[in-house]
């Protein structure tokens, strides 16, 4: 039987005997979504809270004290103006690139437009570790390149503690800390967007790849 | 107290439910996800009615919206995994006067568009529907070549499925 025959078979098909009354459907309309962008707004403002948070923490609780004694204080306080600036521009980039988001829109600009929310995120999320790591090497340059710098950090000022062995732990807790914070990226972007992400980004390449040559 | 504007969308859905209901069974496995994804393009639909504002014919809208929500917004939810794949039962559509060969036929043409991939069912649903390239492009944004190139492929893989 060809496809002519089977369109005839569909277009001829019963309709729906358990049809939804107009009560159900209005029902349905107070009914809170569970649609992809939803998710994907609620894991994106996690991570702004996430990396705000990380961000604030560390330059609150006395966390600063150490680094006044060390004259650093400018640096980090000018840093922190620099990032804050970029976050509100990363925050006005989500809600601008979300707003575009329209199931009315055709199935190829509706799927662009989810994707690029994702990106906005995934690039705050390179900044931010990129932030970590650019603020970690020029803060331990600063700190290498003051007498006792270490002794006056970790507040030690034992002079028959073993030098060479601060430095060591001084070092393996920062890589630590950075392993932690990949771990992290890892989690919300291998885990977390893979499971929202998995069939749309298959969807896009579909719909959107050339043909080829068969 | 329902609004005007409540009043119309219940009117425009309930009428139109059943291209609900085709999109849902080719996209879904059983009768929780079918339900579930009907719940979903309902909430779409009436969340973007606002917006319809009658240059096209409310059918052909919400052929996009609902495609949409069932191509990039479903979400499969985990509660269903367990429950009966409905392509093995009876459809509930049977009526007096449809026999039992055509009952067969469009149960075997269903299990055939259930093997290809979303965008590939979004083709053959809407050619199956009848409706022109011009549309099917707009529908799906690609341009009218595109749309045939991919529609020739989608029909010869569903023939195999149905011809093995």
């Amino acid at each position: 039987m060809d496809l002519a025959n089977y369109k005839k078979v569909w277009k001829n098909q019963p309709e729906e005997k358990n049809k939804i009354s107009a009560l159900e459907i209005y029902k349905m309309t107070k009914e809170k979504s569970n649609s992809i962008v939803k998710w994907i707004f609620i894991v994106g403002i996690l991570e702004f809270v996430f990396w705000f948070a990380i961000n604030y923490l560390s330059t609150k609780n006395g966390a600063l004290e150490p680094y006044e004694k060390l004259k650093l204080i400018s640096f980090i306080e000018n840093f922190n103006y620099f990032h804050y600036v970029l976050v509100v521009i990363f925050l006005i980039l989500f809600y601008r690139n979300f707003s575009l988001i329209s199931t009315v829109d055709d199935t190829k600009t509706l799927m662009k437009n989810i994707l690029l929310v994702r990106k906005t995120v995934k690039w705050y999320v390179y900044y931010n570790l990129i932030n970590v790591v650019v603020f970690s090497i020029i803060l331990n340059i600063l700190i290498f390149n003051t007498p006792d710098g270490i002794n006056i950090l970790s507040g030690i000022d034992n002079e028959s503690f073993n030098q060479e062995h601060m430095v060591s732990v001084f070092i393996i807790v920062q890589i630590v800390f950075i392993a932690i914070m990949i771990l992290i990226l890892w989690f919300f972007y291998y885990l977390l967007y893979g499971i929202l992400l998995k069939k749309l980004n298959k969807n896009y390449k579909e719909l959107t790849k050339l043909n080829e040559v068969s | 107290m329902q609004t005007q504007l409540e009043k119309n969308f219940l009117n425009d859905f309930e009428k139109n439910q059943n291209i609900v209901h085709k999109i849902c069974r080719i996209y879904t496995t059983n009768q929780d996800e079918h339900n579930d994804l009907f719940q979903e393009i309902t909430i779409q639909v009436w969340k973007n009615y606002s917006k319809f504002r009658g240059e096209a014919k409310f059918s052909t809208w919400m052929y996009r919206v609902a495609l949409n929500t069932a191509i990039s917004l479903f979400r499969k939810s985990k509660r269903n995994i367990k429950t009966q794949d409905f392509s093995d039962v009876s459809f509930k559509i049977k009526s007096v006067d449809y026999d039992d060969t055509k009952d067969k036929q469009l149960k075997a043409l269903y299990r055939g568009i259930k093997e290809l991939n979303d965008i590939e069912k979004a083709l053959i649903f809407l050619y199956l529907e009848d409706k022109p390239y011009k549309e099917i492009a707009k529908t799906l944004g690609i341009s009218e070549v595109n749309a045939r190139v991919k529609m020739n492929r989608s029909k010869d893989k569903l023939r195999k499925i149905l011809n093995p």
